[in-house]
């Protein structure tokens, strides 16, 4: 074969001739912006009104569940390291693609959906900007979709840079609210009774529950980095400790925050604002004024939102590659520009979807439907999330014994089976409390079916399937 | 010399290689690289379409086909061939790789005809043109691309 002749070496060179450049750290912070920007600024509004001034409690208790799972991605992560992430870990285990196909369809589900509501909230703080006044929530937000696809097809998102930049602006949001929660504390006006007020009636457990369901969108978007694993140097050391500490760090952080919105804000307040972390700078506590501070505020809360929303748009045109590349969906969505080489009719198809979905839900609001869209897109972003969560855990826990490699992470699993009944939980609680949502599931999986439909139909076979490689197969070990 | 040839994966480098080959006198060349830059926070890190293999989820089993792919042109030709798979910004990472092996050449592909590459700068065979340590072989598709005829 082509490759015995001795002109033609794999060279392992200096830096092993297979280079890779995304360092613990980068993951850390990768982890860290991709978690921190979704949903935090938008949400704790809600939570805050479903659980009272106790409402720091589903975010610690939503952010172990999840970090329990990303302690279940992170094992898996170092057993398979490729980009394909949760679809490519059920294949494995169960061996049926239907089932993988569900897994895809409702990961890219999600993916919509996620940036759906990031967008969303990108719309009500970028009001906040012009008191009252300002473009049509509607535009602002489809513009902010088209122009991150933009982006996107540019290229700048592949920065690392860029990329850290982005999450310490992130970071420095949350802790200008920690410093106005210490503030506030030294100052002697804390009244700490409030955080342990379940102001809401009936059981308290599941007013907790309600607050976890509604506050999981901002624990999402660890599963991201599945897609950095193969760059990533070290990854059975750099894997979990950059994927668990940075979950644990945004936890550490969530919870301060919302000891601090709750301690500062009366918890009514926090509930009727679109834009509730913003409520606790418009409190005037720190000695500087009060609009300028509003105004940085607003715009960190716009960046944080923003990268948020440029993961998960990478994400969907490359699930849709890949699922083109396997004959799954039509083979267009393979197509990649020529000299950019961006996957650009998935990114576009991508904006249209989410596009779609922002239309659809301002023409239900219009239509008298009451609906909060940031709210409704976020749940089903969740519901699907934590489908596939509670699948992937059960998935790492099936596939023990197999592909074992000393140097993988392991997870501990009574901590697994707790995260499972968590997750499971959490899914069940957020359909029962809003079933609608399921409609709007139901609609995101369509346009998987469909597509599949499309290439079942009219797709020819484009492209060579695996296994008719001509290249020589590479030995397992 | 050493030759550092880039990939992207695309057919036009596939073109470049084979252009290099077709002049470039053999006994010169002491040594080609043949590199691939996987971008890792890229939609598609790597984006294969000049091997025969189909997609796994691996983008780095897909670079490396596509080098495997490219290195076969040069292979029987005379000069030794490597193989080089990096990591990172596709521009960056060429001209670091020029600069490694102290290359005398670096052929790369210029992608498409289109609007975009004339309104949108930064391309990677603009950078590396811009700022490589040694003469930059720039291999555009032909003017007058064949029809395809289904």
């Amino acid at each position: 074969m082509a490759d015995s002749t001795t002109a033609v070496a794999d060279t392992t060179d200096d830096e092993g001739g297979l280079k890779r450049s995304i360092t613990g750290a980068q993951l850390f912070f990768y982890t860290l912006g991709d978690v921190l920007g979704s949903g935090i600024y938008v949400l704790i509004g809600l939570v805050a009104a479903a659980v009272g001034g106790a409402f720091w409690i589903a975010f610690a208790a939503g952010v172990t569940v999840a970090a329990i799972t990303g302690s279940a991605y992170a094992e898996l992560v170092t057993k398979y390291p490729q980009a394909a992430g949760s679809s490519l870990y059920v294949q494995k285990a169960f061996g049926n693609k239907a089932l993988t196909f569900l897994v895809t369809v409702s990961f890219l589900s999600a993916s919509f959906a996620a940036s759906g509501s990031l967008a969303a909230g990108f719309a009500s703080y970028f009001g906040q900007l012009f008191d009252g006044g300002g473009p049509p929530a509607l535009l602002v937000s489809l513009v902010f979709v088209a122009v991150l696809v933009v982006i996107n097809y540019i290229g700048i998102t592949e920065s690392v840079v860029m990329n850290m930049l982005m999450t310490f602006i992130e970071l420095s949001g949350l802790v200008i609210v920690m410093i106005i929660g210490v503030w506030y504390v030294a100052e002697g006006n804390a009244d700490f009774g409030t955080l342990t007020d379940i102001s809401v009636s009936g059981n308290p457990a599941l007013a907790v529950l309600a607050g976890v369901a509604l506050s999981f969108f901002a624990m999402t978007g660890f599963e991201n980095t599945a897609n950095v694993a193969e760059e990533t140097i070290d990854p059975y050391r750099a894997f979990p400790r950059s994927l668990i500490g940075g979950m644990v760090v945004a936890g550490v952080v969530y919870v301060l925050v919302s000891m601090a919105a709750a301690l500062t804000v009366p918890t009514d307040q926090l509930a009727e604002s679109d834009v509730a972390l913003l409520e606790v700078v418009k409190q005037g506590i720190l000695p500087f004024s009060t609009d300028l501070m509003t105004t940085i505020f607003t715009i960190i809360a716009l960046v944080a939102i923003t990268n948020t929303t440029l993961v998960t748009l990478v994400t969907q045109p490359r699930i849709l590659y890949g699922m083109a590349r396997e004959d799954v969906v039509p083979g267009v969505f393979a197509k990649v520009h020529a000299s950019r080489r961006s996957p650009w009719v998935g990114l576009l198809f991508s904006g249209l979807v989410v596009g779609g979905l922002l239309v659809t839900g301002t023409l239900v609001t219009e239509a008298g439907g009451k609906l909060d869209l940031v709210n409704r897109l976020a749940l089903v972003t969740v519901v699907f999330l934590l489908a596939i969560y509670a699948l992937v855990i059960v998935t790492c826990l099936k596939l023990r014994g197999h592909d074992e490699d000393e140097r993988a992470f392991r997870a501990s699993t009574p901590l697994l089976v707790l995260g499972l009944v968590g997750n499971l939980a959490i899914l069940y609680y957020a359909v029962y409390d809003d079933p609608a949502s399921l409609y709007w599931c139901a609609g995101l999986l369509a346009v998987g079916v469909v597509l599949y439909l499309v290439e079942q139909l009219f797709g020819g076979r484009s492209r060579p399937r695996p296994g008719t490689a001509s290249r020589a197969p590479k030995g397992d070990s | 010399m050493h030759v550092i040839v880039a990939t992207d994966g695309s057919r036009q480098s596939l073109a470049a290689a084979k252009h290099l080959k077709s002049f470039a006198d053999p006994t010169k060349v002491t040594e080609i690289s043949v590199v691939a830059v996987i971008r890792p926070l890229a939609s598609v890190a790597f984006a294969d379409d000049v091997s025969e293999r189909g997609f796994d989820g691996s983008f780095r089993d897909a670079a490396q086909s596509a080098v495997d792919t490219i290195a076969a042109v040069f292979e029987g030709w005379g000069p030794k061939v490597n193989k080089r798979i990096r990591s990172g910004s596709a521009a960056n990472e060429i001209i670091k790789a020029a600069k490694q092996y102290d290359a005398g050449l670096v052929v790369v592909a210029a992608g498409g005809r289109g609007l975009s590459d004339s309104v949108l700068v930064g391309s990677t065979a603009q950078r590396v043109q811009h700022y490589a340590p040694c003469p930059v072989l720039v291999v555009r598709p032909a003017p007058k691309p064949k029809k395809h005829r289904a």
